[in-house]
């Protein structure tokens, strides 16, 4: 088992990282009826964690009884039916699914089957809690519409179930459903935690740990702990004893990412463009989210860049990343991108050194 | 001209050309005395020589349609319809221009086609198709016979036998025998019998020595240089297919205007790279002024216009049949010699160029010339003509009058079924299928009826389809009228609704009705009047124009045609629609086909003919072609232009139908190339858009795949290419401005976006990129490759392609995903897993097998496996996912597969200890197990994990007991889930007992279907398993609902 699902809290008291949240949330549920809820932070930093023991927390142990169903859905949407397809995480009480993944028919996902698994009201002997959670992922990629489909599906049906949102950033989820919620803000954890952390895995594992090496994972994670433990992990396969120079090995794609944007610092042409698009395409074949590529090129080139053009570079690539959020081929917007930053970058050299 | 030894070859034909047509033209001009023509035999020559000279298309068409003498007498009467101002306008126009002498001829020409030779050695010479002469004569140097029309029109073998007629020239050869043999006529008599086959020109030329020598001389000229030149031919032509070059001086040499008719009559083969012209420029260089280019070589060829040689199966062939060869500059200065010459020479000489004006008039000539020779005594036939023409001109007046009501295509309609164009076959076996039809269907009817209906080749209706215009109504009615069938057309203005019950009795009147009883009562109308016609056809026209209206028309016609007693032809225009899906198993289907230009062409001719119009050839091609095979249309075309105009020039046709052209598909590619070719600055913007919206969908991703590869025309401005590439960077993000149109349409239904879709993603990319400023409208940028042997072709649009591997790899992770959710002991997102997981699972299951002792690492990759339920797809998913091709450094470093460097024993040992693994683990089940009780979805994969069973078969009650513990809180499971688990407990078992391998596959519907989840399961202790796992489901469902 990999060590970040092996160390992972199963329970609020058992946090390593954001005691003050896990108790704040325990109290919550264990003292009054719990509200719905918007999990909101960075990736790696134990949103997730915190939901499933939060979830643990309403109902027990069953609550970790869960099975995985791809489930298929007709939908009546007027003329013609939708055949849905989603996979659902789900105990007993709660269910857990991920709408954007049903791309732009995630309307039809709030609209239809939220409600109505929102409408069942668990038949309740126990009497533990009257109601069910619906736990719904990467809430901020939904669309506009389904957004607003889910506000009213939040209001109707809050007496059976509660929705707990989870969400990267809190500011592609509309307002009005921000508003509904009780919205916390999960920090990343800051390098001493993921330290921390780190130490005490080594400790349960009985590795040893040079010093300065936890350090080192902590900054080369970026502060994303599921990061942190990942990388330990993967050096710990690949060469044991640590030793504190260790090579912390990057990611493939991002080592090929950077790759692509030593291309483009070394040459601008329409050549060179064309290579770089072979390449982009081969990170989406492979799966990489365009968002990420487009933010890691930036990491990457404004790392190699002179300063005067960061401000410039940057603009240009929230300007394309936006219009490929507003498009569908990404690989159109990413060329694009680089097309500029070629354009800009070849001006700036020709300027300088003639 | 003296640019290359090839060239010097070219030059020299070329020159020899021109002193041949230099002297040819002398001697003329000798001749002829500069008062009019009172020597008749020098204007004989004249004429002939201009003939040579200058063919002029029209009039070549004209002769060669009325060679013949037979059709004399059909020919005036045809003019005579001819409307009397068009003819005065034509006989105006041709009669300002020549000299008097000629003036005389062609006013012969124009009016009776009759022509007296006067003939002062009384040589008769014979009337050669115009088109020989002028090729022959016209050109001087050895050419072949044009045909423009090589039509059937030449079924008549002009027989002139003149006594002193020598021996035969060859076929091929009889143009240059010809020509010497016009030559010949002032000097010497020549005689010259031409017996014309269709398309292979046979002809026979008997010329007299001297002319005959002459002729051998023209030839000659040509001939060497062509043949010098086979030999220099290079090979490789045929390797660099595809990879034609653009030409070295492009848009550096002028193009010269000529007289529009310059090379009429002259066929042209382009190959190869030319000089400055691209070979679209060039083709329509030439067919602007009255030339004709084909794609291949033939006997009718002219002139190879090519200016390197470059070998290949063109020029080889060319030098095999003796064609000549002709440089781009060559034919400039052909085109350019037209202009020069006119002024001056125009009445005297005739300069090769000048003939535009003239030719087509002497032409005519001469083959009327000669017939009448034969006939009457020059002086007589003069004098005739003269009157003719002046009554006929009159009566033409009248009768234009009278018909101009009638529109021509129902004027010209075919009269015939012969008449028809094209499609001849067809039309037989309808007039077949028609004639047989009363003796299959009726005569032998109730007797064999039997016999008859298991004969499947006989159908009782036809079905007539194809495109619009093309003569399907009009094949139907001439066939039944020419058998004698009286004809009932029922097309979409009649109401063709089922008759309903009452009706059906033959009370009602509706239409429906009518023809209802028509086809089911035969004996009622034997008895009425029908008798008078006791053969009766239903057309039922436009039958895939049945729609709402007519209600249950295909039943009905169907049921009609099963009952029929008389022939049923149908006719539709797309025989694949669906409405006639059930229609097609009862008829016999004839599809028409469009019929070719040049049967269009040339019937087109006719009519213009008739009509007194003065058309070329290639103009009527031209409109044939963009009519795109509606014979229709293209009539109605002629008649509309005819109105404004009585001379149609390739360009009038041109620039009128590029208003009225019928849409037409074009691939993408085409599109592609057009938007990045040649003239695409010269393009309209609507045509653009026309362009990019042929496939809305392709020709923006393969704009987006191949806007790189086009660099501007104008790359001196551009230093250090800084404008190059802005103008990609402001491309690139235009593209990206069609796709967020693009989604803008498509997701909110905006469609009135798609005008901004195609101008963003289509046309602002290519216009970008090769351009470096707007005004430069005009140049256009060209392709370059990026890569060694690269072909220079737009390539099509990887967008598609990587897209859609992209799905089935994001499949695959979802699977993995999936998988591991499953086992329960991680919740990643999916794109977690790839982004931060995939590296380290994929050390985990690669590394220990590397480093570790073969069983050992098996075991450990095995454990690992199994913790987190990945199957032995998904490790060859994580492997897929983790390679990225093109990444140089991995290549460098040396571990370009994560693969490598386990040895295959260790991988064999892995797959066996999977297997055998397989067997002992959790199962996952299980879609298509149809759960008893649950309605609304049947279908649904559930992936339940279920803990490994190595605990034996006691530990079922513990774990119940342990479930129903940890369930304590749950709602406990009704009776019908209980009874749902064992049912499926059962199944399972017994599956399991007879030896059976149950596979339950992971239903991904749709997704990776060869996916398999090994759910084998030994005896004993996995039955537990098995059963928890149906109980699992089947309760899980049961909750949900």
């Amino acid at each position: 088992m990999l060590w970040v699902d092996k160390y992972r809290p199963k329970t609020l008291d058992h946090a390593l990282v954001h005691e003050d949240v896990a108790q704040n949330l325990k109290k919550l549920v264990t003292e009054q009826d719990c509200p719905h809820l918007l999990f909101y932070g960075p990736s790696g930093s134990g949103k997730k964690t915190l939901i499933m023991a939060l979830i643990r927390q309403m109902f027990g142990a069953s609550a970790e009884k869960v099975k995985v169903e791809n489930r298929t859905w007709k939908v009546d949407a007027g003329s013609r039916t939708i055949d849905l397809e989603l996979t659902t995480l789900s105990s007993t009480n709660h269910v857990e699914l991920n709408p954007s993944d049903a791309g732009f028919q995630d309307r039809y996902i709030v609209q239809e089957i939220i409600k109505e698994m929102a409408k069942n009201r668990p038949i309740d002997t126990k009497g533990r809690k009257g109601y069910k959670v619906l736990v719904l992922n990467e809430v901020d990629k939904l669309s506009r519409e389904a957004q607003n489909s889910l506000r009213r599906t939040m209001e109707k049906y809050s007496a059976y179930c509660r929705l707990i949102l989870c969400c990267n950033s809190s500011s592609k989820v509309s307002e009005a459903i921000r508003s509904r919620c009780l919205n916390v803000r999960i920090n990343a954890p800051s390098e001493e935690q993921i330290v921390k952390v780190l130490e005490f895995i080594g400790k349960k594992e009985g590795l040893h740990i040079p010093s300065g090496f936890a350090a080192r994972l902590a900054e080369k994670s970026n502060r994303s702990l599921r990061r942190a433990i990942l990388s330990f992990e993967t050096c710990r396969v690949q060469q044991y004893p640590f030793t504190s120079n260790q090579t912390i090995p990057p990611m493939d794609w991002e080592e090929y990412i950077s790759e692509i944007a030593s291309d483009i610092m070394k040459e601008q042409s329409p050549k060179r463009l064309y290579q770089v698009r072979l390449k982009i395409y081969e990170l989406l074949v492979n799966c990489i989210p365009p968002e990420i590529i487009l933010k890691r090129l930036l990491y990457e080139l404004l790392r190699k860049l002179d300063a005067e053009l960061k401000h410039e570079v940057c603009h240009w690539a929230a300007y394309y990343e936006h219009r490929m959020r507003l498009g569908q081929k990404a690989i159109f917007h990413i060329e694009a991108f680089v097309a500029k930053f070629m354009s800009i970058y070849k001006s700036f050299l020709i300027a300088t050194f003639g | 001209m003296s640019q290359s030894d090839i060239r010097k070859w070219f030059m020299k034909s070329h020159d020899k050309d021109k002193g041949n047509g230099d002297a040819a033209a002398k001697p003329a001009k000798s001749a002829q005395p500069p008062s009019k023509a009172s020597e008749k035999s020098s204007q004989v020559k004249t004429q002939l020589d201009k003939d040579k000279q200058v063919p002029v298309s029209e009039e070549k068409d004209n002769s060669g349609r009325r060679k013949t003498s037979k059709y004399f007498a059909e020919k005036e009467k045809e003019r005579v319809e001819v409307p009397a101002k068009r003819k005065s306008q034509n006989d105006g126009d041709d009669y300002e221009k020549p000299s008097p002498a000629k003036k005389v001829h062609k006013g012969d020409d124009d009016d009776d086609d009759d022509f007296v030779l006067p003939d002062s050695k009384k040589n008769s010479v014979d009337a050669t198709p115009r088109k020989k002469l002028k090729s022959g004569s016209g050109r001087g140097a050895g050419q072949k016979p044009v045909k423009i029309d090589e039509s059937d029109d030449y079924d008549d073998v002009k027989d002139v036998l003149p006594s002193k007629s020598g021996g035969r020239g060859r076929g091929g050869r009889g143009a240059s025998a010809t020509s010497s043999g016009g030559r010949g006529a002032g000097q010497k008599p020549a005689n010259v019998v031409e017996s014309d086959g269709d398309d292979d020109d046979i002809k026979d030329v008997v010329t007299p020595s001297k002319s005959a020598g002459r002729g051998r001389g023209g030839r000659g000229a040509s001939a060497t240089p062509s043949g010098g030149r086979g030999r220099g031919a290079g090979r490789g032509g045929f390797m660099n297919f595809g990879e034609r070059k653009d030409p070295p001086n492009k848009g550096q040499k002028e193009v010269p205007e000529g007289t529009p008719d310059c090379l009429t009559g002259l066929t042209f083969v382009i190959s190869g790279t030319l000089d400055s012209l691209e070979r679209e420029e060039a083709e329509d260089l030439i067919k602007r002024h009255g030339g004709r280019v084909t794609g291949s070589v033939s006997k009718k060829t002219n002139y190879l216009l090519c200016d390197e040689d470059i070998g290949g199966r063109k020029s080889e062939k060319a030098k095999e049949l003796g064609t000549a060869f002709l440089t781009e500059d060559g034919l400039f200065d052909k085109i350019r010699a037209s202009n020069k010459s006119k002024a001056p020479q125009q009445e005297s000489k005739k300069s090769v160029n000048n003939a535009a004006g003239l030719s087509p008039k002497k032409i005519v000539q001469k083959t009327e010339i000669k017939k009448e020779c034969l006939s009457t005594p020059p002086s007589e036939n003069v004098a005739k003509k003269g009157l003719t023409s002046a009554v006929s001109l009159d009566k033409k007046r009248v009768q234009t009058t009278q018909h101009s009501a009638l529109t021509w295509t129902e004027k010209y309609k075919p009269k015939l079924p012969n008449d028809i164009i094209g499609n001849q076959s067809l039309v037989k076996q309808l007039h077949e299928w028609l004639l047989r039809w009363h003796d299959q269907f009726l005569d032998t009817g109730s007797k064999k009826k039997g016999k008859k209906a298991s004969d499947s080749g006989a159908k009782k209706a036809v079905l007539l389809s194809g495109t619009p215009g093309i003569g399907k109504t009009t094949s139907a009615k001439l066939v039944s009228q020419m058998l004698g069938f009286q004809m009932i057309e029922v097309n979409a203005s009649d109401s063709r609704g089922k008759a309903d019950a009452k009706i059906e009795k033959g009370i009602g009147g509706s239409n429906a009705n009518s023809i209802k009883e028509l086809v089911s009562n035969e004996a009622l109308s034997d008895n009425m009047d029908w008798s008078k016609h006791p053969k009766t056809v239903l057309i039922m026209d436009e039958v895939d124009g049945m729609s709402a209206g007519d209600r249950g028309g295909i039943a009905d016609l169907i049921s009609s045609i099963k009952m029929s007693k008389i022939p049923i032809i149908c006719i539709c225009n797309d025989r694949y629609s669906q409405k006639l899906k059930s229609l097609v198993n009862y008829c016999l289907l004839l599809s028409f086909r469009k019929p070719t230009k040049q049967q269009m062409a040339k019937r087109l001719m006719q009519i213009a003919k008739t009509e007194g119009l003065q058309v070329n050839e290639i103009a009527l091609e031209e409109l044939a072609e963009r009519a795109n095979g509606d014979m229709r249309m293209a009539i109605n075309q002629l008649h509309y232009m005819s109105l404004s105009m009585s001379v149609i020039k390739y360009d009038d046709v041109r620039q009128r139908l590029l208003m009225s052209a019928k849409d037409e598909d074009i691939s993408p590619f085409t599109a592609v190339d057009k938007l990045f070719g040649f003239n695409s600055g010269k393009l309209r913007m609507d045509e653009k858009m026309d362009f990019s919206m042929s496939d809305p969908d392709l020709v923006p991703l393969i704009i987006q795949e191949n806007y790189l590869n086009y660099r501007p025309s104008s790359v001196s401005k551009d230093n250090d290419g800084i404008k190059r590439m802005n103008l990609i960077a402001r491309a690139a993000e235009s593209i990206g401005d069609g796709d967020i149109f693009n989604v803008q349409i498509r997701k909110y239904r905006q469609w009135q976006l798609s005008q901004n879709c195609a101008l963003s993603s289509s046309i602002i990319p290519y216009v970008s990129v090769q351009l470096l400023d707007w005004n430069s409208a005009f140049l256009h940028g060209q392709r370059e490759t990026f890569e060694q042997g690269e072909r220079n072709f737009n390539r099509f649009g990887g967008w598609l392609g990587k897209n859609s591997t992209r799905g089935k790899n994001l499949r695959l992770m979802e699977d993995l995903h999936v998988h591991i959710l499953a086992s329960r002991e991680s919740n990643f997102g999916r794109e977690t897993v790839r982004i931060e997981c995939l590296t380290l699972l994929l050390k985990r299951l690669t590394e220990p097998l590397r480093v570790l002792p073969k069983d050992e690492a098996v075991r450990e990759v095995v454990d690992f496996m199994n913790t987190y339920s990945i199957s032995q797809e998904d490790f060859d998913t994580i492997v897929e996912l983790s390679k990225f091709k093109l990444l140089h450094i991995c290549i460098e470093q040396g571990y370009p597969d994560p693969l490598e460097g386990i040895p295959p024993a260790v991988k064999s040992a892995l797959t066996r200890a999977y297997k055998e693994g397989s067997k002992s683990r959790m199962v996952r089940v299980a879609d298509f197990v149809t759960l008893p009780g649950i309605k609304k979805a049947p279908k649904k994969r559930v992936a339940a994990m279920l803990e490994p069973s190595d605990n034996g078969v006691g530990e079922i009650n513990e774990e119940v007991i342990a479930e129903s513990d940890e369930e304590k809180s749950s709602d406990t499971e009704d009776l019908d889930d209980s009874a749902v688990g064992e049912k499926l407990q059962k199944e399972l078992q017994s599956l399991n007992r007879n030896g059976v391998q149950v596979q339950l596959d992971l239903k991904d519907s749709g997704k990776s279907s060869a996916k398999k989840t090994p759910a084998s399961r030994g005896k004993g202790g996995s039955g537990t398993a098995e059963k928890k796992g149906a109980r699992g489901s089947g309760s899980g469902a049961k909750r949900k609902r």
